[in-house]
């Protein structure tokens, strides 16, 4: 009887543990646990007699500066009511996908230039060309750099138009640098001084830096940086190192090349080589940040309202970019409004006075931490304010790289994802990784072109 | 008044004639198979309309080539058959779903016999045990995720901090692609070993106490009891539970969707399900989506069969 006891108590407490754990230990490292704040899914604004649906993944932060503008823009167009759903982006796009089946998609939605082939390529989107142009009600092309037009085109016709640049910039952590001797205003030119300002903020638990032969590795409690999100960084990594993911003609992928193999042995040597980075499994880069854990950390410009809003004990830097080649280059996107073809009547206008004003109000967007697609928006930044914009347009106008703009780049990068998360974990070496991440999307461009 | 009777050994039919009307009188086994029909029409027709022919429909679109909004749908015949078998990571994604699977119907079925065993004695309290293994069942995949992701975080996680507390180095649980699948399941049986209690410790209610006296009376000790009566006579009960098991741990997604970054690290944690959603909902292919998933339904099919040729004979007593 005691023993059936005794195993029936042992079973309690498992199973109790995921509930009552978490609150006994309120505090059980020093260090805090922030959480962005979110995005409400649903949201209702104004109470015009013409709804919109607007459907979007803006679902972190940077979506509450998004329903902000909404509200200022109801207020201004009293017979216009705007109904929007957020939610996360792969969620997002399958609801799309799945209402344009059923004839019942949103009215206008927010998607990403690399999803936009997708779309338009099987007649979901309306062209939008005529929105676009210097006459009456048109929003003026020149307010939009070259590049961001072509990105929300499609086959030669606009379907798309640009909200916003985003993009990976670095984030420094002035506190760590300044204890560690080092000035967060002077980013590393080269890959040599990156690794040497990395060791120098890298601490394992006795304050021995990796350059120590008293180093402990399996104990860090303070990172000098991370490979943050591998793909994005290795595309700018490739781009700094003179490669581009597929060939001018598009018909061949150059994942596993000179370029490729430099970009990725790169990030490889900051984990196993100069041990100035963690494996990225299981390593929460946000947290850890906020945590104070982390020196340089390569992140998105939608850091901006997490390290602002939520950790404002935080005292950070932004930089363009972290050098992992010879030449400047860093990967970008860009938002888009787009509408579904399903949109039509009263709703196509409303949508369309809807886009533009958000189009001519995109300076608000800057709140979110993106740059505002529209140059006059850019011009208008004000330094103190937004300097993380400000230096990240920078970059972006100058250097920026665009994801493929092909059919089969999301199943292309999905690929390419697991190979680098296999390589930076230690489960496969860089050569190998890429031969076969290169085999894969290969085989996938040869497939959908 | 014609009326004609026509008895039969099967009792089949009775013919009454008034003028032109006519009343067919059914025997009693044919009514009560009519009225079973009757019963289950309702089900049926769900069934026909919602799962049957979305399977023969799946069927069809797994010849195509299915883009899922695009007009151009070619039928492809089995090709996306004969590239599945091509493709490496469909045999990774199958073999990280079979691993999983067995170590979880395994854990899963050894913690909540032992579990029901326990509750079948007379103890204090066995409402409350019942129900407090019970309540994680109640919690969906996406709360029992997330709450396990923080407990499990290497650098925040309550675990990791309390074995550090014990002297013991931290573990990447969910980072370690030796151990990843382990740590799922891990979540798994927590999260669904209290159903298989309830349905064991019914099983257990349902043996006749006189075998068990009888056997005491020939001397068997606990250890006999349990291997030549409980055991033997639990069958049907294992076999509901194994099969069900792998039915559902098979179709496994929510937890490393949503605790190992969709699979990783690399493709440790990478399930079929996985890449049947990816390549249907992310990727547009749903002519090889559907050949992936009626390729594992066949496989399961098979693996149910198996369970039965060898777990499903008569059990008599």
């Amino acid at each position: 009887m005691k023993k059936q006891v005794l195993f029936l108590s042992l079973l309690a407490l498992l199973a109790v543990f995921v509930v009552a754990l978490p609150i006994a230990a309120q505090d059980p490292t020093p260090t805090p646990m922030p959480v962005p704040s979110a995005t409400p899914a649903l949201g209702s604004f104004g109470q015009g007699g013409t709804q919109i649906s607007f459907v979007n993944g803006l679902s972190g932060s940077d979506g509450v500066t998004l329903n902000g503008m909404i509200e200022q823009f109801v207020q201004e167009n009293p017979d216009i009511s705007v109904q929007t759903e957020t939610i996360v982006w792969d969620t997002m796009y399958q609801r799309l996908q799945a209402s344009l089946v059923a004839g019942d998609a949103p009215d206008v939605v927010v998607m990403h230039v690399w999803a936009l082939p997708q779309y338009a390529s099987i007649g979901g989107l309306l062209p939008l060309n005529d929105w676009i142009g210097t006459g009456e009600g048109q929003i003026d092309p020149a307010n939009f750099t070259p590049l961001a037009l072509e990105n929300a085109s499609f086959g030669g016709t606009i379907y798309g138009l640009p909200l916003d640049f985003h993009g990976f910039g670095t984030y420094v952590n002035n506190d760590l640098f300044e204890a560690a001797g080092l000035d967060p205003s002077q980013p590393p030119q080269t890959y040599e001084e990156y690794v040497e300002m990395a060791t120098a903020l890298t601490l394992d638990a006795n304050g021995n830096n990796p350059d120590d032969p008293n180093f402990d590795p399996t104990n860090v409690v303070q990172w000098g940086t991370t490979t943050s999100w591998m793909r994005v960084v290795f595309l700018s990594a490739l781009a700094q190192n003179g490669g581009r993911n597929i060939s001018d003609d598009g018909t061949t992928v150059q994942i596993d090349t000179e370029a490729g193999r430099a970009a990725l042995q790169a990030m490889y040597d900051l984990i196993y080589t100069h041990r100035v980075a963690p494996p990225p499994a299981g390593f929460d880069n946000w947290q850890s940040f906020a945590a104070g854990r982390i020196g340089i950390m390569p992140e998105g410009s939608w850091f901006r309202n997490f390290a602002t809003i939520d950790n404002p004990q935080l005292n950070w830097t932004p930089w363009p970019m972290v050098p992992l080649g010879e030449e400047p280059a860093v990967w970008m996107s860009s938002h888009l409004f787009a509408v579904p073809v399903t949109t039509t009547g009263a709703q196509l206008e409303a949508v369309r006075r809807f886009v533009t004003w958000l189009s001519d109000n995109n300076i608000a967007w800057a709140d979110s931490g993106q740059i505002p697609a529209r140059l006059d928006a850019q011009a208008a930044l004000a330094p103190e304010t937004y300097p993380s914009n400000i230096q990240f347009a920078e970059a972006f106008n100058a250097h920026g790289v665009y994801d493929y703009p092909a059919l089969g780049w999301p199943e292309m990068v999905a690929r390419l994802d697991a190979e680098l998360d296999a390589v930076l974990n230690g489960q496969k070496s860089v050569e190998q990784g890429l031969a076969d991440a290169q085999q894969q999307m290969q085989e996938i461009l040869a497939r959908t072109g | 008044m014609g009326q004609l009777s026509t008895p039969s050994d099967a009792g089949l039919i009775d013919i009454n004639r008034q003028g032109s009307a006519r009343r067919v009188r059914l025997s009693l086994k044919t009514r009560e198979s009519l009225m079973a029909y009757i019963f289950l029409a309702p089900f049926l027709f769900f069934f026909f309309v919602f799962v049957l022919r979305s399977v023969v429909f799946g069927g069809w679109i797994s010849l195509h080539r299915w883009p899922i909004l695009a007009p151009d749908k070619g039928y492809v015949a089995f090709n996306n058959y004969v590239s599945l078998m091509n493709d490496s990571l469909w045999w990774t994604a199958l073999q990280n779903t079979v691993v999983f699977a067995a170590l979880t119907v395994a854990g899963t079925t050894v913690l909540s016999l032992l579990a029901a065993l326990a509750l079948n004695r007379p103890l204090p309290g066995q409402s409350f045990f019942r129900i407090l293994f019970y309540m994680p069942s109640l919690l969906s995949v996406s709360v029992v995720a997330i709450a396990w992701s923080w407990l499990l975080n290497t650098d925040f996680g309550i675990i990791n901090y309390g074995l550090q507390l014990l002297g013991l180095p931290k573990v990447n649980w969910t980072g370690d692609a030796n151990l990843v699948l382990i740590t799922l399941s891990l979540v798994t049986i927590w999260w669904g070993f209290g159903f298989p209690t309830l349905v064991f410790l019914a099983g257990l209610r349902g043996i006749p106490e006189p075998l068990y006296e009888a056997a005491k009376i020939d001397g068997a000790g606990g250890w006999a009891l349990f291997w030549y009566i409980t055991l033997p006579l639990l069958r049907p009960t294992l076999l509901f539970v194994t099969v069900t098991g792998f039915i559902s741990h098979f179709q496994v997604f929510g937890q490393p969707y949503l605790m190992t970054n969709q699979g990783g690290p690399g493709r440790a944690s990478f399930t079929v399900i996985m890449y049947i959603f990816q390549t249907a909902w992310r990727f547009f292919n749903l002519g090889y989506a559907s050949a992936m998933a009626l390729t594992l339904a066949a496989i399961l099919m098979i693996l149910t069969l198996i369970q039965f040729r060898f777990g499903g004979r008569r059990v008599e007593y």
